[in-house]
C-alpha cells in the first residue's frame, strides 16, 4: 500500500487527466506536443503498447512502432505527462503476457497481434 | 522560522519538465515558552516518557503525546499552537535531517576511491593504499580520507517549495532531502 499523503498528492494531479483504460497488446495513438524553440506543435505517435510500468504520477507506457525501413522504434512516455494531450485506443489485442518484450525479436507476420472482437 | 517535519517520501509532478518532489509533513507542534523569537516547543514521537518529560508536560499543561522538546525560532509571540503563516509565503526551505547511517564504511564507499582490479593477480582491491609520504613530513596530513563511520550525521539542504497544502500540512519541495522516510527533521524558511 502506498502512503496516503503521496497518493493524495498524486491523485490531485491525475484526477483531471482523461486516460483511457488499455494494456499491453493494445494499439494506441498519442498526440505528443513537441516544442521547437518558441513554437510548439502536435505530433501523433502510433504503436503497440508493449509494457505498462509503475504507479501514480510515475506510471509509464512503452509504445513500439515499426518506423521507416522496418526499424523498430520504442518510446517510453509518462502516462500522465502534460505533453500528451490525447491518448486514443485504436485496437485491442489478445495477448497472454503483461510485457511483450518478445516482440523485439520478431518481425513481419510473426509480430502480429490478434484483435479482440466484441 | 523553523518547523519540525516528518519525511514522507518522494513523488513527481506531471508538468513539462517534470519536477521530482519530496513530501514533508508538518508535525503537530505546541509552543511552550517564547523569548524574543526563539521558543521551547513540544512535539510527539513514539511513546517515550519519564519523570523529566512528565514534569515538563505538567509545567506546560501538555497532553501525554507531546513527549519531545526542542528549541526553534518561531513567529508566535505567546504559547499555543505553532504559527504556520510564514510557510504560505515561503519560497525556499532549508531542511536539516539525519542521513541514513552506513556504519563503518571503507574508502571506496565512503570517499569514492577507485579501488583496484578484482583479479588477475592483484593484491590491491578495496584498500586505501598509501596515506602519506616518508620521513618528511613524518606524519599523516590532516583531513586524510580514510575508512570510518559514514552517514548518521545531520545534513542541511536547500530546496524550493513546489506546493504547500495547508489543510493537511504537507510541503512538497523540489529534489531530495537526506534521511529515511518517516524520519524527523526541521525546516527553516530561507526565503
Amino acid at each position: 500500500m502506498r502512503n496516503k499523503y503521496i497518493e493524495n498528492f498524486e491523485n490531485a494531479q491525475i484526477s483531471e487527466k482523461n486516460v483511457p483504460d488499455f494494456r499491453a497488446g493494445d494499439t494506441v495513438r498519442l498526440a505528443v506536443t513537441i516544442k521547437e524553440g518558441d513554437k510548439s506543435r502536435v505530433q501523433s505517435y502510433e504503436g503497440v503498447c508493449i509494457a505498462l510500468h509503475g504507479t501514480g504520477t510515475g506510471r509509464t507506457m512503452t509504445i513500439r512502432k515499426i518506423g521507416a525501413n522496418g526499424i523498430g522504434i520504442e518510446r517510453i512516455f509518462p502516462m500522465y505527462t502534460d505533453s500528451i494531450s490525447e491518448i486514443k485506443v485504436i485496437r485491442r489485442g489478445r495477448v497472454r503476457r503483461a510485457k511483450l518484450y518478445y516482440l523485439r525479436d520478431l518481425a513481419g507476420k510473426k509480430a502480429r497481434i490478434k484483435e479482440i472482437r466484441r | 522560522m523553523e518547523y519540525i517535519v516528518e519525511k514522507i517520501g518522494m513523488s513527481r509532478t506531471i508538468t513539462v519538465p517534470a519536477v521530482p518532489v519530496t513530501l514533508l509533513k508538518l508535525v503537530d507542534t505546541k509552543v511552550c515558552e517564547v523569548t524574543d523569537g526563539t521558543a521551547i516547543v513540544a512535539y510527539g514521537s513514539g511513546k517515550k516518557s519519564n519523570k523529566a518529560i512528565a514534569g515538563k508536560q505538567k509545567q506546560y499543561s501538555l497532553e501525554a503525546n507531546f513527549n519531545r522538546f526542542a528549541t526553534l525560532s518561531v513567529a508566535n509571540t505567546e504559547a499555543g499552537d505553532i504559527d504556520l503563516t510564514p510557510l504560505a509565503e515561503a519560497k525556499v526551505l532549508k531542511t536539516s535531517m539525519t542521513t541514513k547511517g552506513r556504519g563503518f564504511a571503507g574508502v571506496v564507499k565512503r570517499w569514492n576511491f577507485g579501488g583496484g582490479p578484482g583479479s588477475h593477480g592483484h593484491r590491491f582491491h578495496r584498500t586505501g593504499g598509501s596515506i602519506g609520504n616518508c620521513e618528511w613530513p613524518g606524519r599523516v596530513m590532516k583531513g586524510r580520507k580514510m575508512a570510518g563511520q559514514m552517514g548518521n550525521v545531520k545534513v542541511t539542504v536547500k530546496n524550493e517549495i513546489v506546493s504547500y497544502d495547508a489543510e493537511n500540512g504537507i510541503l512538497a519541495v523540489k529534489g531530495s532531502v537526506p534521511g529515511a522516510n518517516g524520519g524527523l527533521g526541521r525546516v527553516k524558511v530561507a526565503r
